[in-house]
């Protein structure tokens, strides 16, 4: 295989030849004798997928080398201390839409290297998220997450309770469309110590993300057109009080500002909460009666809108990217496109995780039809997905994000108003982006 | 009888430079035992720790961001430095340390003393009993993290599963949030993980102990306190000492814990050195000022570490003196 | 005669207290690592259930057969991970031992200069965060190549150790009463024998203690490992557990499951290495 990528006309040249030559058919190729060493995201969640890449291997004749298989964390970790030492030497690495911004030129595009067909196979709104300022840094893998609402389907059938709520609140008691209804049913279902409304993850990126959706869902924005921070407006206090209104009724647990995903979907499966916003990852968890109490007893919707009719949708997906160094992209754009084909996609979709091409999907709603629990989490999270959006494409998210979360918790513990700790917030997060010049 | 010279060194180095050192200097360049017997130490210290030590001082005078890898060959200076004096956030997590570290480490001395103690009378399953007591050594700190979280987490786990089943309480204590509880908790966390270090230092200490003063003090018609406190104490204190002071270094490892159980929150309530370090350092990817914020830390070990070596030195002139 | 009724009523009183204090003691060290080891046995569903489940009511081994496998059936190569722990833990141990017993034996038995500056400065090497040292210390193994390879944490686990094997066996050194290696040697020992057949055996437990650290400290340590390996080559069981996470869940059965895992081995070492803290002491010769 010639080597015709190298130098700065590179990605030029590419978009000539791929215009004349790369047709989807001619993937995954051929490149006998190459070595790609890569990054991957470890865990039993993400490898069953890896052992698709023996069969790559034997239809191209490459080699790929897996240098380190980690937790996302601590991949991260591992690639900002491979940026800091300059020893950036691998050509593929598992990448995450919320993390990706923080290093943005270390990856190449990925749309000057596959053709252009192959990338209209994917959910064009993954495609976005994977972009970032107008290069492909990713292909989506099938390891797409936005979050649905996970509810106790019996709450809603027991006669008492619908008598009782349509008593207090002159509405039939069924599943929340909107927050506000949220909330009142929360307080409603809530008898603490035993049983809670609702609950939210309170710390870390985790409440930061929830707040950015619940924020949009308000109608604000987190950082205004200018990149300047903006969620300490009307929509922000509000979107804020949401979660303050609910600690303070004792409708959610008191130990919710700590809760992390693992406390969230541990308490939810153990039925001693009634509504839940939750990932994909948890589906098959809450419906095993092996590690959930209310197994068969599980009602999923789509997120519930604020007041500015938009549903929230704070998403995220797992990729692949190719880095700039790479000295053979054009084989690691063919192991990249391997590990998201439909086949690839197909195999981790079986196991739950939701896809991101198009075709995935459908085939996935077709898979499940005997099914009907999958099918209504597949239905609920296909429309759930339609609201999605990403993080804001900045580099300084995650550490804005750090600024900010504390402030949102003494919000919610009332050490502060929420107008207090937002403008504070703000005001932390506009000194970070002076410092790194974004204003 | 063990004179105070072959104990201990007592701290001064007058008494130690003495007739021998000169001879071993005088056979320069053959090199003496004392640094033959160092030289490999010396080796895999310098490699392991003083070469990264160096350029992590430097980088604490430096903008380094670990995304920008250019901002590494910028000097400004003590900015860094500047920049944490006049912040608030960082002096409540190096008081809350402090505190932590002062209540923790006597906590897990006076228990893992009592612990000793119990298992060195212990007349029969000694072999067991120690091994057992060293359980909590076995656990890697995040699984203690972890298995601490789930258990005070307030709707499930299993302590307040427990105080509401006994009827102690009615409501759900919210362990890991409020201030004083959030703190006793990641107290009990790292008690449980490390009293055992504590404990089977005493032991050894216990085990190497003579029984004839023991048995002399009895013949004497000491009570059981008085034998204890004049005779078992001070031979044990040097141990005692020497697992303070290596626990005052060690507990850094604490930080595992403390990231999974509260990760320094809620509102910055349980926030400590190590925590507010690794989030600025890698999550932040300031390292520079990480490194800052890491080497006003390493000021505050060093005060640790040589409290406790001296009054080991003292210890140690102690037990001479007195047999 | 009353006086002796007294006196073994007391005696049996300050027994039965002695028997229940270690009970209780015994107790609250087990309970917590017992409820692992029982979370690794049980459905998650028992594990965080309200209100709990306090007897067990379906023990199985599921999370111990998920775990060997194979990668997509739950598995994690947990073969690789136990292989490396198991040759970087002992190599370790064993050369901060030697290390330590030589640094030891020089500060319990000889006088020189500098002699105070230098043990507070080895232990001050320790007084290093771990957040400023694992960085720097990345870059140096980069540039030498030794990222990912049991060499290099083998390296930084002597370091690690070093200090404290040093402290901890010339504690025990100093409880050796010199005479009794000057008085075999002229019984016509050298000094390397008077060594090894008279001290060494002596400060036996010393060694034991700081072995037993040594390997713990090793066999545990998570935050240089996540930091220096990153493939099976030279993952370690702690790195290990994080592959029981994902970005959104926990398999928090799986993770107990392989923290036995990793205790088995460490308490099975640890017992036979205990014994040893009292031999040495039997012959009595240690009061001088």
């Amino acid at each position: 295989m010639n080597r015709l990528l190298s130098g700065v006309s590179a990605g030029v040249m590419m978009l000539v030849l791929c215009e004349c030559g790369a047709l989807a058919a001619d993937l995954p190729g051929k490149f006998e004798g190459v070595t790609i060493d890569a990054k991957l995201i470890g865990g039993q969640q993400y490898e069953a997928l890896y052992a698709r890449i023996p069969e790559w291997e034997k239809l191209t004749g490459a080699k790929v080398n897996i240098l380190s298989k980690k937790n996302h964390f601590e991949l991260d970790k591992e690639i900002k201390s491979d940026i800091a030492s300059g020893s950036l030497t691998w050509c593929v690495g598992s990448n995450h839409s919320s993390f990706a911004p923080q290093y943005p030129d270390i990856y190449t595009d990925l749309g000057a290297l596959l053709p252009k067909e192959e990338i209209d196979a994917f959910v064009p709104a993954n495609v976005a998220a994977s972009t970032l300022g107008g290069k492909l840094v990713m292909l989506p893998r099938a390891q797409f997450d936005v979050s649905a609402l996970y509810f106790q389907k019996s709450l809603y059938a027991d006669d008492a309770k619908k008598a009782a709520y349509k008593e207090k609140y002159g509405q039939d008691l069924v599943p929340p469309d909107t927050w506000e209804e949220v909330t009142r049913q929360a307080e409603f279902f809530a008898a603490p110590p035993d049983f809670y409304g609702t609950q939210f993850a309170g710390k870390e990126e985790a409440i930061n993300g929830r707040f950015y959706e619940m924020l949009v869902a308000e109608g604000g924005e987190y950082l205004d057109k200018d990149g300047k921070p903006a969620f300490n407006s009307e929509a922000g206090v509000r979107a804020l009080d949401w979660f303050v209104n609910l600690y303070k009724a004792k409708a959610v647990p008191a130990g919710t500002t700590n809760y992390l995903w693992d406390d969230l979907g541990q308490g939810f499966a153990s039925g001693t909460v009634a509504i839940n916003l939750d990932w994909p990852g948890w589906a098959g968890f809450f419906n095993d009666p092996k590690s959930s109490k209310v197994a068969g007893n599980v009602g999923v919707k789509v997120q519930p809108k604020g007041s500015s009719g938009k549903r929230t949708g704070w998403s995220g997906h797992h990729g692949f990217s190719v880095t700039e160094n790479c000295s053979n992209k054009e084989a690691a754009a063919s192991l990249v496109w391997w590990l998201t084909n439909e086949d690839s996609q197909k195999l981790e979709a079986a196991a739950g995780p939701l896809p991101t091409r198009t075709a995935v999907w459908e085939w996935d709603i077709e898979q499940a039809k005997t099914d009907p629990y999958k099918t209504e989490v597949l239905k609920a999270f296909q429309e759930a997905a339609q609201n999605a959006f990403p993080v804001p494409q900045t580099a300084e998210w995650i550490e804005i994000s750090n600024a900010v979360y504390p402030e949102l918790q003494a919000a919610i513990l009332g050490d502060k108003t929420s107008k207090e700790a937002l403008d504070s917030a703000a005001e932390k997060a506009t000194a970070i982006l002076e410092e790194a010049g974004k204003l | 009888m063990l004179s105070a010279q072959r104990l201990g060194f007592g701290g001064r180095l007058g008494r130690m430079t003495r007739a021998p050192v000169n001879v071993a200097i005088m056979k320069f360049p053959r090199l003496s035992a004392p640094t033959l017997l160092l030289l490999p130490a010396l080796i895999v210290l310098a490699a392991v720790v003083i070469v990264p030590l160096a350029l992590s001082l430097y980088s604490s005078f430096t903008p380094f961001r670990l995304t920008r890898p250019y901002t590494f060959f910028v000097f400004i200076g003590l900015r860094n430095y500047i920049t944490l004096l006049s912040d608030p956030d960082f002096w409540a997590a190096f008081g809350r340390t402090v505190l932590l570290l002062t209540i923790a480490l006597n906590l897990e001395m006076v228990l893992g003393l009592g612990l000793a103690m119990l298992v060195e009378r212990a007349s029969r399953g000694q072999r067991f009993l120690r091994t057992l007591m060293m359980f909590p050594m076995m656990f890697s700190p995040i699984l203690v993290g972890f298995q601490f979280k789930f258990m005070f987490n307030d709707n499930v786990g299993l302590v307040n599963n427990a105080l509401q089943g006994l009827g102690l309480t009615d409501r759900a204590i919210p362990w890991l949030i409020e201030g004083p509880l959030a703190f006793f908790s990641i107290l009990v966390a790292e008690v449980w993980s490390s009293t055992a270090v504590f404990a089977i230092l005493i032991l050894a200490g216990l085990l190497a102990m003579p029984k004839e003063p023991i048995e002399a003090a009895r013949v004497d018609g000491c009570t059981p306190w008085q034998t204890f406190r004049y005779v078992t104490w001070p031979f044990i204190m040097p141990f005692a000492y020497i697992a303070m002071t290596i626990r005052s270094l060690d507990v850094a490892r604490a930080y595992d814990i403390v990231k999974i159980m509260t990760d320094g929150g809620p509102a910055k309530r349980t926030e400590l050195l190590w925590t507010i370090i690794a989030r600025t350092g890698y999550s932040d990817a300031k390292m520079g000022l990480a490194n800052a914020m890491a080497y006003v830390s390493i000021l505050l070990s060093i005060l640790f570490t040589v409290y406790f070596y001296r009054k080991l030195a003292a210890a140690r002139t102690q037990i001479g003196s007195e047999w | 005669m009353d006086d002796n009724t007294a006196h073994r009523i007391k005696k049996r009183l300050a027994s039965v207290a002695h028997t229940l204090g270690l009970l209780l003691a015994m107790l609250a060290i087990c309970l917590p690592g017992i409820w692992i080891v029982l979370s690794s046995l049980r459905p998650t569903v028992e594990i965080m259930a309200k209100p709990p489940i306090w007897i067990p009511q379906e023990l199985s081994f599921d999370a111990y057969i998920a775990m060997f496998s194979g990668i997509g059936r739950g598995g994690i190569p947990v073969l690789d991970y136990f292989r490396n722990s198991l040759i970087i833990a002992i190599t370790s141990t064993v050369i901060a031992i030697a290390i330590g017993l030589a640094g030891g034996y020089a500060f319990a038995r000889h006088r020189f200069r500098g002699k105070s500056g230098l043990f507070l400065g080895f232990m001050l090497t320790r007084t290093v965060p771990g957040i400023a040292l694992s960085l720097p210390l990345f870059f140096v193994y980069a540039r030498i190549g030794i990222i990912d390879t049991h060499f290099g944490l083998i390296l930084a686990y002597v370091a690690l150790n070093v200090p404290f094997t040093i402290w901890l066996i010339d504690g025990f050194f100093r409880q050796v009463p010199r005479d009794l290696a000057e008085a075999a040697q002229i019984d016509g020992c050298t000094r390397w024998q008077a060594f090894w057949q008279v001290e060494f055996p002596l400060a036996g437990p010393g060694i034991a203690s700081a072995a037993i650290f040594a390997f713990l400290t090793s066999w545990n340590e998570f935050a240089l490992a996540s930091q220096l390996t990153r493939s099976t080559n030279s993952k370690t069981l702690p790195v290990g557990l994080l592959d029981y996470t994902a970005e959104f869940t926990i398999d928090w059965r799986g993770m107990c499951a392989l923290a036995v895992v990793m205790i088995i081995p460490a308490l099975t070492l640890t017992f036979i290495v205990q014994k040893h803290l009292v031999s040495g002491l039997t012959s009595g010769a240690v009061k001088g």
